[in-house]
């Protein structure tokens, strides 16, 4: 029996872990960031919500759409009507209109290829959820990455000093060097190269970089910055109701504790008789 | 009062009735916590019919519409969250649930003469409730519902002669599209209904031949028996309490803990998903259908059928067990079969979850010989209970004469 009860537990503990899989794709390890709106407690950092809010207007949305967020829900993060009126006018909509891009989407496929995604549930759409957009946003090679690419490509062959070094900056897997040196001739070849996306290869050019947006309030906006307010901005977007989840959650699961308590209390006391 | 209730007592016995069937309905005393399932399974329901009528008050079942009518509930409808994630959690905790039920009653040995009807009508329950869920997680329409309802309704097309056709009448057309969402809702909202009626048979059978309990013995007099009222309405009711503590916390801090992150992008058929798993429920099931892949053109059909009669052999399993003791609490060798089954079940899900060219150790074990011993383990838990009981293998302990 107690073979029995090892095996079980093994099986048990096998199919609860997610046990290292050699499976045809090999996605590089998402960095872990520490948003302020996850875990149970967890609220909208509202002030980079709302710088957020400015990234996404004058960056993404020259190509993707919002469109489950009416510019005016922007007042939630602190916006003021004036402020909410100028953002739209970015995209030449008004206060009233959803927030859709002012590019239409023939002109995107014929630009890119393929429609831009709607944002408004980006950071609940993907694996790894709000690691994976900030990841993305931050993935493109920096252009010291980029000079290390080319001076590896010049030499022709990839020593295996170079294929190390190209691991640990683009997280291309060194061991095969063939589908290296291909993707570091796309790369070279102007193809949009991202360290995170699956494939490495997308359609969107590297979206923002440090210095894209000017901040009214001089909040310093490097690349990490601001990506990190509009994966902010982004995970409001796609769950405008979460804050209001959570506060009833702590009256709801009190509320039962107390009541379950008493039942068993009460369980005890019938029960009590027959024991 | 009292005098109202003798008027309607005179015409129809309703007092009568809820004596005789709820609050003096003899039980055995010594039922332990695992048959608290069947009531939580009823609670579920009632919460997934509750949300579910809401729910469908707000929803779209147009392909153009549904899932901006999800979001729309989502963040528009007074409390629309809520429901929704009530809803969706709901699914995995009725699963949960059923699946205990199930194993409570393989067990204890619940399937055993007299309440073969009974255990029958539970097998024919939980048939109805896969088609259920399979139908609802169609509805918000995101790419994990568009791909999982074009995988599975394919498998129809394995059916012999008939089977080609059969998918285009389900589909509506020659896709998965527009008229198979809209019937799909109308199915998902008649079917919970029929379960809801079925759930009153089973508890016809159940007070037909009463429960059975841990000992596997007949209860035989009013010593054996509690009156269900009061012990086993506060029983039950502790055990809501602990089941809203968990479903809460999903519902309220991490409600998508259970759905998968490509059902919230748009169904797109021209698109399909780098990997389609099913919900966590199904796939042990969806592991013995993809285990079956050597039999060259009739894998599929082969598949299918194994995936059919993985839960269909449950409607046989009172005449395989031919012990003369019901419950494994005194029967050593098929008690360790049954923990077998139930590893082997977590090992089937866990195939199951994985692309089917996975393997471990670098690809020194394929996933696919794994999933085909599981699978050759869950069914050869039926056929190694039935030797062992049928020829006499198994000495059982001896069992006690009252509970």
């Amino acid at each position: 029996m107690r073979l029995i009860k090892t095996f079980f537990a093994v099986c048990v503990a096998a199919a609860m872990v997610p046990v290292a899989l050699h499976a045809s794709s090999g996605a590089p390890v998402l960095p872990e960031q520490s948003w302020s709106h996850t875990g149970i407690f967890g609220s909208y950092d509202k002030h980079a919500a709302k710088r957020g809010a400015q990234v996404a207007v004058e960056v993404c949305m020259g190509c993707h759409s919002i469109s489950l967020i009416k510019f005016d829900q922007l007042r939630a993060l602190g916006l003021s009507e004036v402020e909410v009126k100028k953002l739209a006018e970015v995209q030449g909509r008004s206060k009233n209109d959803r927030m859709t891009s002012a590019m239409d989407e023939t002109a995107a496929k014929d630009s890119f290829g393929v429609i831009p995604p709607d944002l408004s549930l980006i950071t609940k759409a993907r694996k790894g959820y709000e690691d994976y957009t900030y990841a993305l946003l931050t993935g493109y090679p920096s252009e010291a990455e980029m000079e290390l690419v080319k001076k590896v490509m010049a030499k022709g062959a990839i020593s295996e000093q170079d294929a190390l070094e190209v691991q640990s900056a683009l997280l291309i897997n060194a061991h095969d060097k063939e589908q290296m040196k291909a993707k570091l001739e796309r790369l070279v070849g102007g193809a949009n190269f991202n360290k995170y996306f699956p494939g490495n290869f997308l359609a969107m050019p590297a979206p923002i970089s440090a210095g894209s947006v000017q901040y009214a309030d001089g909040t310093d906006n490097s690349l990490k910055q601001l990506s990190r307010d509009v994966v902010t901005f982004l995970a409001w977007a796609a769950e405008p109701t979460m804050e209001e989840r959570k506060s009833l959650g702590f009256w709801v699961m009190g509320y039962l504790f107390v009541l379950t308590i008493l039942l068993y209390a009460i369980k005890r006391r019938i029960w009590a008789k027959v024991h | 009062m009292s005098t109202i209730m003798e008027w309607i007592d005179k015409r129809l016995p309703v007092t009568e009735l809820i004596k005789s069937q709820a609050t003096e309905y003899p039980t055995p005393k010594n039922l332990n916590y695992w048959w608290n399932f069947g009531s939580l399974a009823l609670t579920v329901l009632i919460i997934m019919i509750a949300t579910g009528l809401f729910l469908a008050m707000h929803y779209k079942p147009d392909a153009a519409l549904a899932f901006k009518s999800v979001e729309h509930i989502m963040r528009d409808v007074n409390f629309g969250w809520l429901l929704r994630y009530m809803h969706a959690n709901g699914a995995t905790f009725f699963f949960i649930f059923v699946y205990i039920h199930i194993l409570r009653g393989m067990y204890y040995g619940s399937y055993r003469a007299p309440r073969e009807i009974l255990w029958w009508i539970g097998v024919v329950i939980f048939f109805m409730l896969m088609g259920t869920a399979f139908m609802g997680y169609v509805l918000p329409w995101g790419q994990m519902s568009y791909w999982g309802a074009a995988v599975i309704t394919n498998l129809m097309s394995a059916i012999p002669v008939v089977g080609n056709d059969l998918v285009i009448w389900i589909w509506g057309g020659f896709s998965v599209a527009d008229p198979t969402l809209n019937r799909f809702f109308v199915l998902h909202f008649l079917l919970p209904l029929l379960v809801f009626g079925v759930v009153f048979v089973h508890l016809w059978a159940l007070h037909a031949v009463h429960s059975n309990n841990p000992v596997g013995i007949d209860a035989h007099d009013d010593k054996d028996n509690l009156p269900f009222h009061p012990y086993y309405t506060i029983k039950d009711l502790y055990g809501v309490g602990v089941f809203l503590i968990f479903y809460c916390y999903f519902v309220f801090f991490a409600p998508n803990a259970f759905l998968e992150a490509d059902n919230y992008i748009p169904a797109n058929p021209m698109q399909t998903p780098a990997h389609i798993v099913p919900e966590w429920y199904f796939l042990p099931f969806y592991a013995i259908l993809r285990s079956i892949d050597f039999l060259g053109s009739f894998s599929k059909l082969a598949g299918v059928i194994a995936m059919v009669f993985s839960i269909a052999i449950l409607f046989i399993l009172p005449f395989l067990d031919r012990s003369p003791v019901r419950s494994f609490r005194y029967r050593p060798l098929s008690k360790q079969l049954f923990w077998i089954f139930v590893a082997n079940a977590f090992v089937l899900g866990w195939v199951g979850y994985n692309p089917p060219d996975a393997s471990l150790f670098s690809g020194a074990i394929p996933l696919i010989l794994i999933g085909r011993t599981s699978t050759a383990i869950y069914f050869g838990y039926f056929v190694i209970l039935w030797l062992v009981t049928a020829l006499d293998i198994e000495k059982p302990r001896p069992v006690p004469k009252c509970l």
